[in-house]
């Protein structure tokens, strides 16, 4: 018999096979098709504290679910899916399946801030819109937004090298996010470069573009700043 | 006589009119059904007050032992009014012990009896062993471990389930106990500093922790003692082959069904009026309120009154009342009977 109610159904619930027995009575056929049911069975206890090491999560265990970071919030005015006070809330009892279902639209907090502001008990949504998203990234259920391609490829500059080119960050950018290294924009901008720039900076431009001088000292600074860093790591992730 | 109080029950509003009574100059005689004084907070063993902090033997207890020193207070243990003749200012009362009393007004702090969770079969209460009552678990609260009753086994997660014998039409019982979503953050405090790998969850359909508890306890227990709060009401405790309970009802934030694993469940059991109550009102001839508690004379000028005169009543006799209030009240309705003894005598002068 066919199911009426179908489009009431998650498509992922509906299990539909060849042949089944069931008690051992052969229901194959037009008794073919089953709905798993919608029970959630477990909580992860763990979860809130994995967000809580995100920078942003810290406070997410405060919420008491008033409503009022949905209610002020300019994405969920587009979308009602967008919900951070429910993503709060799974986050809370580690329902995270049910967080991964919204992957796609969890990044999509423009920090407006206006739920951070208006939160009666200091939850800070928004950091916690910030914590869902990069614990998404980390564990690969999300591609990696071209903002973090941008942060990693800055910070690796900074890190090698104490100092930050902008030409090297750009190709950078542009490697790790499959970008033409030569686009329109890019050569008309050189192009008036050469035209108004004086030659001594284009040549010391170009100079360390090549070779990427590091700053000073960065051998042992670099140290030190790669160890404070790992320190942090450490302690925030375990 | 004119210079005598009556006080039935001593639980705290008693024992605290009883202390108001003599300080005031006249005499006070308790008479308590129980064989020992001090209420629901001694009689069922309660363990941190709320909101204190203190333990109930300690603070109650001081109660009890203030009342037993004083010289002006007489005590009629493990004994029950039986008759009342007279009116304000001549009251006879006859006791179940044989003994007769007379004073010149009555105050009824004859307090509440907790909600019984059989009335609740679905929720497990009698069926498993793990499933507890708030003063069950007080009392382990008390002995500084907490086990399932079960094995012994240290619970991985203890779920509080709240309005057990409140707000529910289905049982007759429409009022809300007021004290049990307080009781229980504290409750879940508690469990939590004994022992720390137990995660606490207590479901709720409102968190009517009132006035300063809001800070004090719900959000204390949420913010530094993870207490984590689940909206949903409980439609049934099982069990799962693993020898936990299973929790199942629908979490209203999620709109799913759900079914959680859980090692003890705890029921916040509400106030239901005292048991005794239909046999009070026909001793005393008072009347009771709709839900079976005393009934309040009007209150703005008539101050812990009932509906017959020289009678006065306080706490949770009432009601439902935390114990901090009930004290107040307790001394609040004594002043009232103290009153009534004051007139009659400057009316004899």
């Amino acid at each position: 018999m066919a199911i009426h109610e179908k489009s009431l159904i998650e498509p992922d619930r509906l299990q539909t096979t060849e042949s089944l027995v069931v008690d051992g009575v052969d229901v194959s056929g037009s008794w073919n098709t089953m709905i798993t049911p919608r029970y959630l069975r477990d909580y992860d206890d763990d979860f809130e504290k994995t967000i809580q090491k995100y920078g942003g999560g810290e406070n997410v265990h405060r919420c008491w679910q008033c409503g009022s970071c949905t209610n002020s919030c300019t994405m969920y005015a587009q979308n009602v899916q967008f919900n951070p006070r429910y993503w709060i809330y799974l986050t809370r009892l580690g329902l995270k399946d049910e967080i991964v279902k919204d992957k796609d639209i969890i990044w999509q907090c423009v920090s407006c801030n206006k739920c951070t502001n208006i939160c009666p008990k200091d939850v800070r949504p928004e950091g916690v819109m910030k914590a869902l998203a990069h614990w998404m990234e980390d564990q690969g259920i999300t591609e990696k937004s071209p903002s973090s391609h941008f942060d990693e490829t800055f910070w690796e500059e900074i890190y090698h090298t104490g100092r930050i080119e902008d030409a090297a960050v750009m190709m950078g950018f542009f490697k790790r996010t499959n970008q033409p290294l030569v686009q329109e924009w890019l050569v008309l901008f050189g192009q008036r470069m050469m035209k108004y720039l004086p030659v001594s900076q284009l040549l010391k431009m170009g100079l360390n573009f090549i070779v990427t001088p590091r700053t000073k000292s960065w051998g042992k600074t670099g140290e030190v700043l790669k160890a404070y860093v790992e320190e942090q790591k450490e302690a925030a992730h375990g | 006589m004119q210079d005598t109080v009556l006080i039935v029950g001593a639980g705290p509003a008693g024992l605290s009119a009883a202390s108001t009574v003599t300080a005031s100059g006249y005499k006070a005689v308790v008479v308590e059904k129980e064989e020992i004084l001090g209420g629901a907070p001694i009689i069922s063993g309660y363990a941190k007050l709320v909101p204190s902090g203190e333990w109930a033997k300690d603070a109650i207890g001081r109660m009890v032992s203030r009342v037993e020193e004083d010289s002006g207070v007489t005590i009629h243990k493990g004994a029950k009014v039986e008759s009342l003749d007279g009116e304000v200012g001549s009251f006879t009362a006859k006791l179940s012990n044989g003994e007769t009393v007379t004073a010149g007004a009555i105050v009824l702090a004859t307090g509440f009896t907790h909600f019984d969770s059989i009335n609740k079969p679905e929720w497990g209460f009698g069926t498993f062993e793990d499933v507890l009552t708030t003063t069950q678990m007080e009392q382990m609260v008390s002995t500084g471990k907490i086990a399932c009753p079960s094995d012994g086994r240290v619970p991985e997660r203890v779920a509080i389930l709240l309005c057990v014998g409140s707000r529910d039409r289905q049982i007759g019982r429409e009022w809300c106990s007021k004290i049990c979503c307080t009781v229980s953050a504290n409750l879940a405090m508690e469990i939590k500093e004994i022992s720390p790998e137990t995660d606490v969850f207590i479901y709720y359909m409102d968190i009517r922790t009132f006035g300063l508890y809001e800070d004090k306890f719900y959000w204390k227990s949420q913010e530094e003692f993870k207490t984590k709060f689940v909206k949903a009401r409980i439609a049934e405790v099982t069990a799962s082959p693993d020898g936990r309970l299973l929790v199942k009802g629908e979490d209203t934030l999620v709109k799913r069904p759900i079914i959680i694993p859980f090692d003890i469940v705890v029921h916040a059991i509400g106030m239901d009026p005292n048991e005794d109550n239909p046999e009070i009102a026909k001793v005393f001839g008072i009347g009771l309120e709709k839900h079976g508690f005393i009934e309040r004379a009007e209150h703005y000028t008539n101050t812990c009154g009932t509906t017959r005169r020289g009678i006065y009543s306080c706490g949770a006799a009432y009601g439902p009342e935390t114990i901090d209030d009930s004290i107040s009240q307790g001394a609040a309705a004594a002043s009232r009977a103290v009153a009534d003894l004051n007139a009659l005598v400057q009316k004899a002068s």
